[in-house]
């Protein structure tokens, strides 16, 4: 289970990281940041469905995925909370799956608005 | 230099495309295993991959063993880039064969060096590569002529026999030998004997078709095997080779140097199974016949004639001859 401290040392969104890795390539950052939305609000439902359906196979293969596209985006606490996910769901433990999954709805509720504000910035 | 990306996921394809594409690779891009392999497996496919482990088709470490297990082809480099990071994935992952593992987020830094390590590696195995075939053409070909040499002739000829055999059809054995080339060292000197043997292997060379082979066999002896010839044309085709010699001379940087080469010819038809030795023993005679009966000339070994029991373990008269 990840800490108290080591969640605090993570960022929601760590920009700085991200602009490092497309070498600060405005253009691609931004197609970055699209194809993130898209993907995200088709993996979102899917997630959700698997887990209420007791699928811990496909839960643990989604969010896996969903894990490697956060880390990507530099959204660290979101990418914590989504390998937390297929940690629990690869361990077969159903009944801590509802409970994660919150959390990593919590955490998009945080990263989603502040994508959304950047990918406006950078539009204007 | 090509790179191969293979990652279901379509964020991580676009960064790392763009990534590759701007450090100078020319990027393939697919999205599962199954794809990835095709591709590897492509002639001129990429020899550097970025493969992810979770996949649909076939994963990642599905296709490093699939890959490993083609040992004729190229070497391949082949990294796992995934975001399954423990101890136990990473040791999972190389022993299936690759030969670099990565963890997402990946660093473009780290990424770009540990791709030039395995440049480095591709660029060891080519040239490990070029210095075997270098010694491979070295051990089976002359250092004059660089026509195929006594070994590998003989290996050749030996395999082109059963070949024929098997077939029911008939090679053609034809020896010859430069007519008095002694006196060409002697009086032109050995460069110019050495640029008469290199311009008697070219003339070979271009008379002969591709599947046919030709071999400088000893000192100025050369072989010619002409596989699957007719023996109805075998006699012609000798002797169409016989006069490229005796119609004009070869020039050499001391002027031009007639030369004349006299033949022995044998068909493998007319001699059925016997060993390889017996049949080089006989056209050796029948080229000695060649010598002894005024040279630039082609003399047949068949089977009824002295040749065919004469064989022993005495030296080729052809040789003594000159």
């Amino acid at each position: 289970m990840q800490n108290k401290a080591e969640h605090q040392a993570q960022q929601v969104w760590n920009l700085a990281e991200l602009l490092a890795r497309v070498d600060n390539d405005q253009e691609l950052l931004h197609d970055l940041l699209g194809i993130f939305k898209e993907e995200f609000s088709r993996i979102k439902p899917s997630l959700e469905a698997a887990v209420a359906a007791g699928d811990l196979k496909k839960a643990a293969d989604v969010s896996h995925a969903l894990k490697g596209m956060l880390a990507n985006l530099g959204a660290e606490r979101a990418a914590a909370a989504a390998a937390k996910l297929e940690e629990l769901a690869s361990a077969g433990k159903q009944s801590a799956l509802k409970d994660a999954l919150n959390v990593l709805g919590l955490e998009a509720s945080t990263l989603l608005p502040q994508i959304d504000a950047y990918a406006a910035e950078v539009r204007h | 230099m090509k790179i191969l990306i293979a990652d279901d996921e379509m964020l991580s394809r676009r960064l790392l495309e763009k990534t590759l594409d701007r450090a100078g690779y020319e990027v393939v891009v697919v999205e599962n295993g199954k794809q990835a392999l095709e591709k590897l497996c492509q002639p001129d496919g990429p020899r550097l991959a970025l493969l992810d482990w979770i996949m649909p088709e076939l994963d990642g470490p599905s296709v490093c063993r699939a890959l490993r297990k083609r040992s004729e082809q190229s070497y391949i480099y082949l990294v796992l880039l995934t975001s399954k990071g423990s101890k136990l994935d990473t040791v999972h992952g190389l022993e299936s064969g690759a030969d670099d593992y990565l963890t997402k987020p990946f660093n473009a830094e780290e990424l770009r060096a540990r791709l030039r390590v395995g440049e480095r590696i591709l660029l060891l195995e080519d040239r490990l590569v070029e210095a075997r075939e270098n010694m491979r053409f070295r051990a089976t070909h002359d250092a004059l002529t660089s026509l195929l040499n006594r070994g590998a002739i003989m290996d050749l000829l030996g395999r082109e026999l059963h070949r024929s055999q098997r077939e029911k059809k008939s090679t053609a054995i034809l020896l010859g030998d430069v007519d008095h080339f002694k006196r060409v060292n002697d009086t032109r000197g050995h460069i110019v004997g050495d640029e008469v043997l290199i311009e008697i292997a070219a003339r070979l060379l271009g008379a002969v078709r591709s599947y046919d082979f030709v071999a400088r066999f000893g000192g100025e002896e050369f072989l010619v095997v002409l596989n699957n010839c007719d023996p109805a044309f075998g006699p012609n085709r000798g002797e169409e080779i016989r006069k490229l010699f005796s119609c004009r001379p070869i020039h050499t940087a001391k002027g031009p140097v007639a030369v004349t080469m006299s033949f022995g010819l044998l068909q493998s038809a007319d001699w059925g199974p016997k060993p390889l030795e017996h049949l080089l023993h006989a056209v050796d005679l029948a080229l000695y016949r060649a010598k002894g009966e005024g040279r630039d000339c082609l003399r047949i070994a068949m089977p009824e004639t002295k040749d065919e029991i004469a064989f022993d373990e005495t030296p080729h008269p052809a040789r003594q001859q000159n």
